[in-house]
């Protein structure tokens, strides 16, 4: 399975450049020299975009926070999970060398130190007790008390140190009582826990899936900004009339390739700088959130965000063509982003409940919305590999179809300037 | 350099209105050709069908004889009616952008980029952001955006409009510059008395068709001939009324405005002017242009 997510993932690649070069090459007639399409006016206008995209100081900042918030969600629950407070436990009375090894054993096994305090008497112990100083005390070996009665369902850390003490030393005295020869006694000491097998596989699983969260997250803002800035980007160069300067050289293909190839490379480039971050940062921390199968899904997520991103910058593009003022591009933007906000919400439903829905399902496949269901699917662990090969597929075909489309609405829109252009208009002309 | 631009039946519909209807001229290389007519003529949608903006319903625009596609295209300069650069880009990488976008390579366009600012008396500028300069600097650096690749053929709409006395110094001495140095240049405007200074040919268009078109000198010496005479103590120029085919137009302070028929000998109008006392003044008045542009369109 794994596997063959891989090899899915290598060909969603080669089909990407594969047609990323075909394109930069058919729209690019001249040659002029032989460094390939990048040499050429796609790669020109591209690059200007890249150039003055991250120039911008939002960009720069908005990274810097990203990072931030990463950072923060990976470190913290590490901290949280690494360094908890020893558990302070006061002593009145003799404590066996051997039972304070089993006490000391018994905080290990759930995940905790444990501190030994020497108390005066019982009403030191209480009182420290009341003030917190203590979290337990052991009177005499016998008898354990805490503050505040431990419920059955109560999983802090101090209930389950409590209740496996009480256990340990209740097996102690047990051990005493039994007048046991000192090997008995030392094999019931030794006495470990049964392994228990599971039938799914528990905490690797769990970090796909929050992998995928945190992925699906990732693809939606990033979605958002970037078909935001190519909507606005595009809009500018018809309300600034620079378009008119500029198709006078290159043509409508050239200008809107170059545009969505050099903001597309920015959003790419955000995002594998803050995945590698994360990545590198989730090692160096040793955070769970790359255990089992969740580089897979930190894959599928990133192929996903680049064939979101092919799929709706086209979309936005004719789009931003459309308008020339921001009060014209509000009534175009909404129901544009429908379908990524129902996938986004449906798929995080999914994601968050470990469980899929025959409409999530539905959703992986569908050009519009599997760039954000597919990868959940993926990290729920419910995809094969020959589904998500179709669904990439699908998408790179609706893509080419889209690409196709909105080039023609934008040659007719682009130049028509004054009141928003209606679908109707340009679809007249580009059926005609 | 040096080309020939053929414009041939142009054809624009959009929905019932006609914008060009079968307009057929052309501009010489090495000649400044002001483009005129009055608003709604159609003068933006050829200049927009040159460079493949707008789609024509019939016609084709020739280059050296041949339809002009993109590779003729990057090789002209275009500045349009209502502008068009990125406000936010400063203007020394933006005109370098242009100039490779016309196939420049980086250091030629950086060269080209430095002279034409220089040229244009905004070389200071190349740092700032477009939106930071004045109307005229921007008109400037849109001048240098149109010119930066050095063009065969530049087209400019209203180039000279809004700018003041030095700025259409400056834009005119750099059009008739570039005419001389072997380039065709087709420009648009309303100022007619700018128009006749700069152009040596005009071409008139109405209603999407040619009306005239022609050199300033041949335009502005068709038609009846004209005389300007001022005879000392004559206040109603009374010693031309009596001559056939002489008719006065305007009597303005002393000053006759006759025209004169074909059949008429103007030395014939001097004897009689003389004959009624001392010639102070006695003139053949050209036409200006703005008269040829409004009997044209009569």
């Amino acid at each position: 399975m794994s596997g063959g997510i891989i090899l899915a993932i290598v060909a969603v690649f080669v089909v990407l450049r594969v047609w990323l070069r075909r394109r930069g090459r058919s729209g690019q007639p001249r040659t002029r020299s032989g460094l390939g399409p990048f040499t050429g006016d796609v790669s020109l206008v591209a690059a200007r975009e890249v150039r003055e995209r991250i120039r911008g100081r939002v960009f720069r900042v908005g990274t810097l926070l990203i990072l931030v918030v990463v950072a923060g969600a990976i470190v913290i629950p590490v901290l949280n999970r690494g360094t908890p407070r020893p558990q302070q436990i006061g002593l009145v009375g003799a404590l066996s060398a051997s039972l304070r090894a089993d006490v000391v054993a018994s905080g290990a096994s759930v995940g905790t130190s444990v501190h030994f305090v020497s108390e005066a008497d019982v009403a030191i112990a209480r009182e420290a007790l009341r003030s917190g100083r203590l979290d337990l005390a052991i009177v005499g070996g016998r008898q354990l008390m805490v503050n505040n009665p431990i419920g059955a369902t109560d999983t802090s850390t101090t209930a389950q140190l409590v209740r496996a003490a009480s256990k340990t030393l209740g097996v102690a005295e047990a051990v005493e009582a039994a007048k046991l020869s000192s090997a008995q006694a030392s094999q019931l000491a030794r006495a470990k826990p049964l392994p228990v097998t599971s039938l799914q596989p528990g905490a690797a699983k769990g970090a796909a899936r929050a992998t995928s969260l945190v992925g699906l997250i990732l693809i939606f803002v990033m979605l958002t900004q970037y078909n935001a800035w190519i909507l606005i980007g595009v809009m500018e160069e018809k309300s600034s009339r620079v378009v008119e300067v500029l198709l006078a050289t290159v043509r409508p293909f050239q200008l809107l390739a170059g545009k969505v190839l050099g903001i597309g490379l920015v959003a790419f480039g955000q995002a594998a700088l803050i995945v590698a971050f994360a990545i590198g940062l989730a090692k160096a921390v040793g955070s769970d959130l790359l255990q089992g199968t969740a580089p897979l899904v930190l894959a599928s997520t990133l192929v996903w965000l680049v064939l979101g991103y092919a799929f709706y910058c086209w979309v936005y593009a004719a789009a931003g063509s459309m308008a020339e003022r921001q009060d014209q591009i509000q009534s175009l933007a909404f129901p544009l982003s429908l379908p990524i906000i129902f996938s986004y919400v449906v798929s995080i439903t999914a994601a968050a409940s470990g469980g899929s829905s025959p409409l999530f399902e539905v959703l992986a496949y569908l050009p519009p919305t599997a760039p954000l269901a597919m990868p959940v699917l993926v990290g729920l662990g419910k995809a094969t590999w020959w589904g998500f090969s179709a669904s990439a597929v699908l998408s790179i075909l609706s893509t080419l179809l889209v690409a196709r489309l909105a080039t023609n609405i934008y040659r007719r829109a682009i130049l028509r300037t004054g009141r928003r252009v209606k679908l109707r208009e340009v679809f007249v002309r580009v059926a005609g | 350099m040096g080309g020939l631009l053929e414009l041939d039946g142009l054809t624009r519909r959009f929905g019932d209105l006609t914008a060009l209807d079968g307009l057929s001229f052309s501009v010489p290389a090495g000649q400044v050709v002001g483009f005129l007519g009055p608003n709604g003529a159609g003068k933006t949608t050829t200049m927009r069908a040159i460079f493949g903006l707008t789609d024509l319903d019939a016609g084709t625009v020739r280059w050296n004889g041949a339809p002009v596609g993109q590779s003729e295209r990057r090789s002209f300069g275009y500045m349009p009616e209502e502008r068009g650069l990125y406000p936010g880009m400063l203007v020394g990488e933006q005109l370098q952008y242009l100039g490779r976008l016309h196939g420049m390579s980086a250091s030629d366009a950086e060269v080209a980029t430095k002279t034409w600012l220089e040229r244009l008396g905004v070389a200071d500028r190349a740092d700032s952001k477009v939106e930071a300069l004045s109307h005229g600097n921007q008109q400037r650096v849109q001048l240098a955006a149109a010119l930066i690749h050095g063009p065969e053929l530049l087209v400019l709409d209203e180039p000279l409009a809004g700018l003041d006395p030095t700025g259409i110094d400056a834009i005119g001495e750099v059009l008739v510059e570039q005419a001389r140095a072997g380039c065709c240049v087709l420009f648009s405007s309303h100022q007619l008395d700018q128009v006749e200074d700069l152009c040596e040919a005009v071409t008139i268009i109405d209603h999407g068709r040619l009306v005239v078109t022609g050199s300033v000198d041949d335009l502005a010496a068709r038609g009846p001939r004209r005389l300007v005479v001022r005879v000392e103590g004559d206040r109603d120029a009374s010693w031309a009324r009596g001559i056939a085919g002489v008719t006065v137009s305007e009597i303005d302070g002393g000053e006759a405005r006759l025209v004169l028929d074909e059949s008429v000998d103007s030395e014939s109008v001097l004897r009689a002017a003389m004959g009624a006392g001392r010639i102070t003044e006695f003139v053949f008045e050209r036409r200006r242009l703005s008269e040829v542009f409004r009997e044209a369109l009569a």
